[in-house]
């Protein structure tokens, strides 16, 4: 028989809620009233009740073996692993990159003597875009925001470390990407390394790019079919590199809340997965290579939602609507990080304790088997030394000394999280159908759907923090003053631009132009036909031909990018 | 204005497709565009000197009578009276079409084959203001933006500031402006969303009206008049999958109207991909067979009184509504709404009875 | 009364991005605060030079010039941009500037001729206050 509060007994309960709303809180109601008119989630502003019981869990059909089940079983909620991380810690991953590519160099081999496993590698502005240094639009941007890669000389010198202790390393490099797959390619043949000693993985997710990063250079179309063959080739000759990452993160840099950020990325990501199924895959055999970056923001029980939500959604449409059966298609595989969205410039020692309360929430959430911090001293700085140091120390910190690592998913079973990961699951299912209807991401992105959600997320933001309703301390908590004086910004020597654009020309001079020439027309020819692009751009890399070379011919078979007043998302 | 003026706008005056310049309708000047008296002598002179520069294809000084003319200051009226007996010689060539078209991009490729072939060009390119604040976020240009250091190339966005029927009031002053700037055509894009937003009709000599393949009904977008309206339709994004479907829908719509008469023009349907700039020397070629076509039907002559008719109806219709609505918050008017609302007169006869009394000379500015 | 003398009269703001810097959440959310506020926002786009924005500054006759930069840009391209304004006789347009931008640079820039310096955090309606005051006392 149950006892009254018995949570087998919804009326009991009901009735001893009353009783507590009555008795016990309306008086203190009373006394001191709430801090707040109103009380809401941070990115989907949705209403945060003031307690959550085993009646949330009824009214939301709640079933433990349906919606929560067993870790490393399908739905995944609990965890793509058997053993959580009782086993295996989360790998530490940082990302790095600037300057030189010996100045990158030695800041890998630095970062692999620190323990740290594995990287991000990221390029300068010029790179990404297609541009080699001594192009116009280059100037004052060689080397800044990442490593200078023009041909493959750059990439030999960036890679000069000892790649034995290397697990995983990420390039991030998104519209040149086969001519950036190429050159590692090259490179590491050149050192002699085994490709399959270790994980390279790459982006390769430019849809993204036309939603909200604005690095892409060619029309979304010829975007995505790159991208195709890309990951085609990699998995027909490096089928333990991993060629397409869904770095959601950045639709949350663009102020994605969790549930944009899961149906837009979820939606660009079919679109791939149905491009490369056309080329005569399997889904067990193509989903596998699938894996996505996300970032997490200060909202603790959003940000725990929100990643146990997303193994959810990515299991059940491998099931239902891809028709997976193996277990490596239906798990999620994903690298969380603390965003960098609520790092202020003001203050920046109270970033720490933002990244601390970041991490918590991915190592509680379930952040993947990697996991990055981003730099306290990140917003719009490259990382110091000390930096990294911090950033490495936060992860071991909760890893090692919280004990939230020593049980799976402990915060299963929270009336308030369960709530929160069903909400959102619903939510993101809703949107994914929504966007279906528009036909699909390539479609959205076309009449600039995504764009247009983003910029009024980013207004409201905006309005938000300029109002104070959103609350981020040391900057709208206090009288506002300038902040000028605490900014510093990384710069780049003058002159190691100038070295870079002579090193280009040194390596243009040393060349066989006519060679060159010729596999340049190669890949002109198979940008016009549908042939795979990466073995004639790795002909014409390993000729040294220049990434801004090979992308000027792929701009004129494709045409250049403009988005248009629809889909400027301005 | 101050400062060097910019090189005249294309260079060298290059002898028009088609021969002579078109001369203004009528040959006679033209009484002064608009404009009672200004009270207090506004200086002609500034006026004069304004339009001189614009003559000589100073792009700032056009620039700085449009903006004049859309602020609806009363001395753009004077430089603009100096401008209207010389302008006749651009061929006015609107772009129309659903949003997602790739107008835009089609308009940037077709300012660069006008270009090579040694064309001045003018572009408006008009979007709508917002009914909440009148501001306007104008982003057409990002798809121009190659072309805006070209002398030979002038570019103005415009907001619509209230007017409906999808062109800017001033819309049609600027295009004055920029033929008497020197451009030989002048682009006018515009978003046309149906059967009321084709002002651009009126405006232009050549409406090009711009579709694109969609999923089979999509095409549909094409609402009837904007079809009608077309005198060259195009098919643009034809690389998308769809676009041999949506190409024998448009030529299904084409003809099943009745058919034209043996001289009429026959409306040719082009497919384009802009962003690649395939289909594009085609296009141009068609829109100069249209020119040449107006001239030689007499068709020209019909569409040059029809664009010197609008604005002089536009200013008619808002001066005497201006006149008419004058004094609505006074005695009289008061008065008279007061017995339409006791019902003991009805509204259309207490309406004529203001109308008549205002224009029979009951006040004035 | 001239009715067609009603003034309307609209500020309008050019927003321009130079160079690779490609983050247009500063100007999005700025583009919307000053259209919400009844300005006319001419918004070029990416990759711009500054020949390209004195250009489009003077054949769209704007007010204002708002230039954004979060890398590196704005010292090798803001001046100029203020530069080839001034020698085509169009500096009274009024040039500003937003983005990430250290104390030294800013005063630099305000030395060679931008009215005022933006940075990120600012409320939006700040800068519309700004730009209302400036257009009234003109």
């Amino acid at each position: 028989m149950s006892q009254p509060g018995d949570p087998r007994d919804p009326e009991a309960l009901r009735k001893g809620l009353e009783e507590w709303e009555r008795q016990t809180l309306a008086p203190a109601l009373e006394r001191e009233g709430e801090r707040l008119p109103a009380f809401e989630t941070q990115a989907l502003h949705w209403p945060v009740e003031r307690l959550y019981t085993p009646l949330d869990l009824e009214a939301a059909g709640f079933d433990y073996l349906k919606d929560v089940g067993f870790p490393g079983q399908f739905p995944y909620t609990r965890g793509t692993r058997p053993n959580g991380y009782r086993s295996q810690l989360w790998a530490m991953k940082q990302v790095t990159g600037f300057g030189t590519p010996e100045e990158w160099a030695k800041r890998a081999q630095y970062m692999l003597d620190q323990g740290l496993s594995g990287f991000f590698i990221e390029y300068d502005l010029p790179t990404t875009n297609g541009f080699d240094s001594d192009h116009p639009l280059a100037a004052g941007e060689v080397g800044r925001a990442g490593v200078a890669v023009d041909t493959l000389a750059d990439m030999e010198a960036a890679l000069d470390f000892d790649f034995s202790k290397l697990r995983h390393l990420t390039s991030v490099c998104n519209g040149p990407q086969p001519v950036n797959l190429a050159m590692i390619i090259a490179a590491l043949e050149k050192k002699g390394v085994d490709p399959a000693s270790f994980t390279l993985q790459m982006p390769n997710a430019i849809l993204i790019e036309y939603t909200c990063v604005g690095r892409y250079i060619f029309p979304p179309e010829h975007g995505l079919r790159i991208s195709t063959d890309v990951i085609e080739y990699t998995i027909r000759n490096h089928p333990n590199w991993v060629p397409i990452s869904v770095i959601s993160a950045q639709l949350y840099a663009a102020r994605a809340n969790p549930v944009q950020e899961l149906a837009f990325g979820f939606s660009i990501a079919m679109q791939y997965l149905d491009a490369v199924l056309a080329r005569g895959f399997t889904i067990d055999e193509v989903a596998p290579y699938f894996s996505f970056v996300t970032g997490v923001d200060m909202d603790f029980f959003e940000a725990v939602g929100k990643l146990r939500a997303y193994r959810k959604v990515w299991a059940r449409l491998m099931k239902d609507r891809y028709g997976a059966k193996t277990r490596e298609a239906l798990e999620l595989r994903i690298t969380a990080s603390p965003g960098t969205m609520s790092l202020t410039l003001q203050q920046p020692l109270n970033n720490i304790t933002r990244l601390a309360i970041q991490m918590l929430a991915c190592a509680l959430g379930g952040g993947g088997y990697t996991m990055t911090t981003p730099l306290h001293d990140e917003a719009h700085a490259l990382p110091s030394d000390e930096a990294i140091a911090v950033g490495a120390g936060v992860q071991k910190i909760v890893a090692h000394e919280s004990g939230v690592a020593d049980t799976i998913d402990p915060l299963a079973g929270s009336y308030y999280v369960e709530v929160m990961t069903k909400r959102i699951e619903d939510a993101v299912f809703a949107e994914i159908e929504k966007i279906d209807r528009m036909g699909g991401a390539l479609a959205a992105i076309r009449t600039g759907y995504f764009q247009r959600e983003l910029a009024r997320e980013q207004c409201e933001r905006n309005r938000a923090l300029d109002t104070g309703k959103r609350k981020l301390v040391g900057v709208n908590d206090v009288e506002r003053r300038s902040d000028e004086e605490s900014l510093e910004i990384f710069r780049v020597d003058p002159e190691s631009e100038r070295r870079q654009i002579e090193r280009l020309r040194a390596v243009k001079a040393r060349r066989d132009e006519a060679k060159v020439a010729e596999a340049l027309e190669r890949v002109r020819e198979a940008a016009e036909g549908d042939e795979n692009l990466v073995p004639p751009i790795l002909e014409a890399v390993k000729l040294y031909a220049s990434q801004g070379e090979i992308c000027d011919v792929l701009r004129e078979a494709f045409g250049t990018y403009m988005p248009d007043s629809l889909t400027t998302g301005v | 204005m101050g400062g060097e003026p910019l090189a005249r706008v294309g260079g060298e005056p290059l002898a028009p497709v088609g021969g002579e310049p078109l001369a203004p309708v009528g040959g006679e000047p033209l009484a002064p565009v608009g404009g009672e008296p200004l009270a207090g002598a506004a200086p002609g002179q500034a006026a004069r000197e304004l339009a001189e520069r614009v003559l000589a294809g100073h792009a700032a000084s056009a620039a700085r009578l449009i903006r004049m003319v859309e602020d609806g200051r009363p001395e753009a009226r004077e430089a603009l009276r100096e401008l209207y007996p010389k302008i006749g010689r651009a061929h006015v060539v609107g772009v129309t079409g659903p949003p997602g078209a790739g107008k835009s991009t089609l308009v940037s490729a077709l300012i660069a084959e006008l270009r090579r072939r040694g064309r001045r060009i003018g572009v408006l390119a008009v979007d709508p203001s917002s009914p909440f604040s009148g501001g306007a976020i104008l982003g057409d240009r990002v798809r121009m933006q190659r072309h805006s250091t070209d002398p030979g190339v002038f570019i103005r966005s415009m907001a619509t500031r209230g007017a409906s029927g999808g062109l800017a009031r001033a819309s049609w002053e600027a295009e004055l402006v920029l033929d008497a700037m020197g451009c030989d055509v002048v682009l006018v894009e515009t978003v046309g969303v149906g059967q009321v937003e084709i002002d651009v009709v009126d405006l232009a000599h050549s409406t090009v009206v711009v579709c694109l393949p969609g999923a089979g009904d999509d095409v549909q977008a094409i609402k009837a008049g904007l079809l009608e309206a077309a005198d060259l339709l195009v098919l643009n994004k034809a690389d998308l999958p769809g676009a041999d479907d949506a190409e024998r829908w448009l030529h299904v719509l084409l003809h099943s109207a009745k058919a034209p008469a043996p001289d009429a023009w026959d409306l040719p349907l082009l497919r384009t991909v802009a962003s690649r700039e395939e289909g594009i020397p085609p296009l141009v070629d068609a829109l100069e067979r249209h020119r040449a076509y107006l001239e030689r039907s007499g068709e020209l002559a019909r569409i040059e009184a029809r664009r010197a008719r609008r604005p002089f109806v536009e200013r008619v219709r808002e001066r005497l509504v201006a006149r008419a609505l004058e004094g609505l918050e006074g005695p009289e008017a008061l008065r008279l709404l007061a017995e339409v609302e006791r019902r003991s007169l009805d509204p259309y006869t207490a309406a004529d009875r203001w109308v008549e009394a205002r224009l029979a000379g009951g006040g004035g500015p | 009364m001239n009715a067609a003398a009603v003034s309307e009269r609209p500020i309008r703001v050019l927003l321009a991005k130079l160079g690779l810097d490609a983050h247009t959440i500063g100007v999005t959310v700025i583009a919307r605060a000053l259209r919400d506020a009844g300005m006319e926002v001419i918004y070029s786009g990416l990759k711009q030079t500054p020949e390209m924005v004195a250009a489009t500054a003077i054949q769209e006759d704007v007010d204002v010039v708002g230039l954004s930069s979060l890398s590196a840009a704005h010292m090798q391209h803001f001046p100029r941009v203020v530069e080839l304004l001034r020698e085509q006789g169009a500096d009274d347009k009024l040039v500003i500037a937003g983005g990430v931008i250290p104390a030294e640079d800013a005063q630099r820039l305000r030395d060679a001729g931008v009215a005022a310096i933006f940075t990120m955090g600012t409320s939006t309606d700040e800068i519309v206050a700004f730009l209302r005051q400036w257009a009234a006392s003109r």
